[in-house]
């Protein structure tokens, strides 16, 4: 009787969870399906959800397929790969030293540090974003500070080295947090019994405290590459040219800009069913680590 | 000007709305639902050669009324209404105004319809959405006994050929499509005086210097116009060798997509740009100070093609009364004056004269030809609504150009 209770609480406690869950995921996601299988109104150009799933149409899922698979979105989806993936790998380069150093040789400066990396946190994303459409501008300090050293290059020219900078420059605080939560809680006896068995401080961060933090690299990774996919205002605020189309922005003009929602929701689903894919892919190797770890 | 993302005055609103738009993307999924019954039939869409008298399901408000006093609630585009101008009217009229704004078209339109939001006056849809609204039944006729002042709207616009009789709209603003462009930074005037100056947005000399709107409408169009097809054209063969043009633009010049042509010319960022004849209009009030206002040029061809946007009232307006007035007020050729000189855009008013304007000191000379007169607009190709099958392709073929 006592354990039915207690089921019966855990049960409870779980409930706002789940009915947030159930309400601002599974229903919204049921609903994009069902715009993306539905159909148009001839007349008010609306999309008109198909609720029910047997109702559902097909040929503009085919439709958009074709465009992604031999079409003009080809690009559009590997240049949106391509992008998340440098913007991923330089904010790497960029964050795990920065998170390596907060966790292991701040020391009594680590709380100014940490509350100096969550700093940009205060600032809106849009705003950090037009700071630097104003410094990269033709007469901007950037610009000019660029060109005292000899180093002319527009970047708001439509280059898709700006708008991964700009991924980088929005995502990386996301990146380092993680990191360093993950380096922080890192066994230091590990490191220091690598030390006692004669391995270099090179050799013992590279066999002990990388593989370590691996479990704290992927949720890292997975936290800023997921909304990189997704993004579009990057883009468009420091770019906006066809050079440097991403998947956001064809999903944004699709929903907001054209009669043709249906198309904009069918690149969602595709785009999350993509990243499903990586997301097992996390699952299954962080579960892999732990059970090494464990062993 | 059904553009991308409308009339956003600032770089800080139109990335605002760019993030409310990511975040919202699941509501406005589910608000252009709208309600789940497939219409039968299509609608007639109107043409210049093809006037449509639309259907009156009501009657006008009666004539005589006195306003309802209150808050007027205005569903308009960004920085589209003078401040200044809407003070003067609640000062006059004893009430209160507030506006809220749409992006584009269809959110007004899924505004109007969910319910969700119950204005009492529309400003700035164009003809593309009317013949829906109305067919909705989301809009009132208008009792022109509470307009004294619509015989100042130009004479193409009292019974325009979308709402014959003006029976659901007033004329609001007239602009046309070209190029505008700062004459003091290089720019070839060559291709303006051939007579097809869009061959300027070809031309691989301004790469990393040049803009095109972000309207497929506008920009579809334009290429339509230099390739002397029609440019309403549904022709798939037609629309892909415009992509096709398109693509080549892109390499040559690697054009920005947005609608910031009046802050980018003047500030010189830019030396061309594709945009609306209001943009140059109002880019004059963002030249640097040590700059003549005069090098602020637009190029239009002789052909042009024009465009308007109305006021409208809503059938659930709780103040009719209170909307019809304001939309007279600003029919008022001072109002409209005092309105064009923040907003930018030319009144579609008969008695604001370009040599008015420019002896008024609101227009540089050199942009006189920014100005359209009631003849030009007579004479103008217009943009009309697309048939829906035909408006896929465009926005098919935008989409496959912004690609890459």
């Amino acid at each position: 009787m006592r354990k039915n209770e207690g089921q019966w609480l855990w049960g409870l406690l779980a409930a706002p969870g789940t009915i947030w869950l159930l309400l601002l995921f599974a229903l919204p996601f049921y609903g994009l399906a069902c715009v993306a299988f539905g159909e148009i109104d001839p007349i008010f150009r609306n999309a008109v959800a198909a609720w029910n799933p047997l109702e559902w149409r097909f040929e503009n899922f085919g439709e958009v397929m074709g465009e992604i698979l031999t079409g003009s979105l080809r690009r559009v989806f590997v240049r949106t790969f391509g992008y998340v993936l440098a913007a991923v790998v330089l904010s790497f380069l960029i964050g795990y030293p920065v998170a390596y150093y907060l966790a292991r040789h701040a020391g009594r400066w680590r709380g100014l540090l940490l509350a100096l990396m969550i700093l940009p946190f205060w600032v809106n994303y849009l705003m950090r974003m037009l700071a630097w459409v104003n410094l990269l501008q033709v007469d901007g300090w950037a610009t000019k500070a660029f060109s005292a050293f000899g180093f002319q290059y527009n970047f708001l020219d439509g280059k898709g080295i700006t708008v991964i900078l700009g991924l980088v420059y929005g995502y990386v605080p996301f990146l380092v947090l993680p990191l360093y939560a993950s380096l922080e809680r890192l066994d230091v006896r590990l490191l220091e019994a690598a030390r006692d068995l004669g391995a270099s401080p090179g050799h013992a961060f590279r066999m002990v405290t990388v593989p370590l933090s691996r479990p704290g690299m992927m949720a890292a990774g997975v936290i800023i590459a997921l909304p990189m996919f997704g993004d579009y205002y990057t883009n468009d605020m420091l770019s906006r040219s066809p050079a440097t189309e991403m998947i956001g922005n064809q999903v944004d003009f699709y929903l907001n800009g054209t009669t043709q929602p249906q198309k904009g929701a069918v690149l969602v689903l595709v785009l999350s069913a993509m990243l499903v894919v990586f997301m097992a892919y996390y699952l299954v190797t962080t579960m892999r680590m732990q059970r090494e770890l464990q062993t | 000007m059904t553009d991308r993302y409308g009339f956003n005055r600032r770089r800080f609103l139109q990335g605002s709305a760019a993030v409310a738009g990511g975040l919202m993307l699941p509501a406005s999924l589910l608000s252009a639902c709208g309600d789940d019954n497939v219409s039968g039939s299509a609608l007639t869409l109107a043409r210049p050669d093809r006037p449509v008298t639309l259907p009156t399901a009501a009657n006008p408000i009666a004539g005589g009324l006195s306003h309802e006093g209150g808050t007027l609630q205005i569903l308009n585009w960004v920085d589209y209404l003078n401040p200044d101008t809407l003070a003067r009217f609640e000062e006059l009229y004893g009430v209160k105004t507030a506006v809220t704004t749409y992006d584009t078209e269809e959110i007004a339109l899924n505004k109007l319809r969910s319910g969700a939001f119950q204005p009492d006056l529309i400003i700035g849809l164009t003809d593309s959405v009317l013949p829906r609204l109305v067919a909705a039944d989301l809009l009132q006729p208008l009792n022109k006994s509470y307009l004294s002042n619509f015989n100042n709207v130009i004479a193409g616009l009292r019974d325009p050929y979308y709402d014959v009789g003006a029976q659901y709209t007033v004329p609001y603003i007239i602009y046309s499509t070209g190029i505008g462009y700062r004459a003091d930074m290089d720019v070839d005037t060559s291709y303006f005086d051939s007579g097809n100056g869009w061959d300027i947005l070809w031309d691989p000399a301004y790469s990393g210097r040049l803009g095109i709107l972000d309207s497929y409408r506008d920009v579809i169009g334009s290429v339509l116009h230099r390739n002397g097809e029609d440019i309403n054209t549904g022709d798939q063969k037609v629309l892909d060798a415009v992509l096709e043009d398109l693509r080549e633009m892109a390499a040559a010049t690697n054009p920005k997509i947005d609608i910031l042509a009046y802050t980018e010319v003047p500030a010189g960022t830019r030396a061309v740009n594709q945009c609306w004849s209001g943009d140059m209009l109002l880019g004059v009030w963002y030249l640097p100070e040590d700059v003549d206002w005069n090098v602020l040029s637009y190029w239009q061809p002789d052909d042009m093609v024009t465009g308007n946007d109305f006021f409208c009232i809503p059938t659930k307006s709780a103040r009719p009364v209170l909307a019809h007035e304001f939309t007279n007020f600003f029919l008022d050729v001072d109002n409209a004056l005092e309105n064009f000189g923040w907003t930018g855009y030319q009144p579609a008013l008969e008695a604001l004269p370009a040599s008015t304007l420019i002896e008024w000191e609101y227009v540089p000379p050199n942009l006189e030809n920014a100005l359209i007169t009631p003849e030009q607009y007579a004479a103008g190709k217009r943009a009309v609504a697309l048939e829906p099958e035909v408006d896929n392709r465009w926005t098919d073929v935008w989409a496959a150009f912004n690609a890459g």
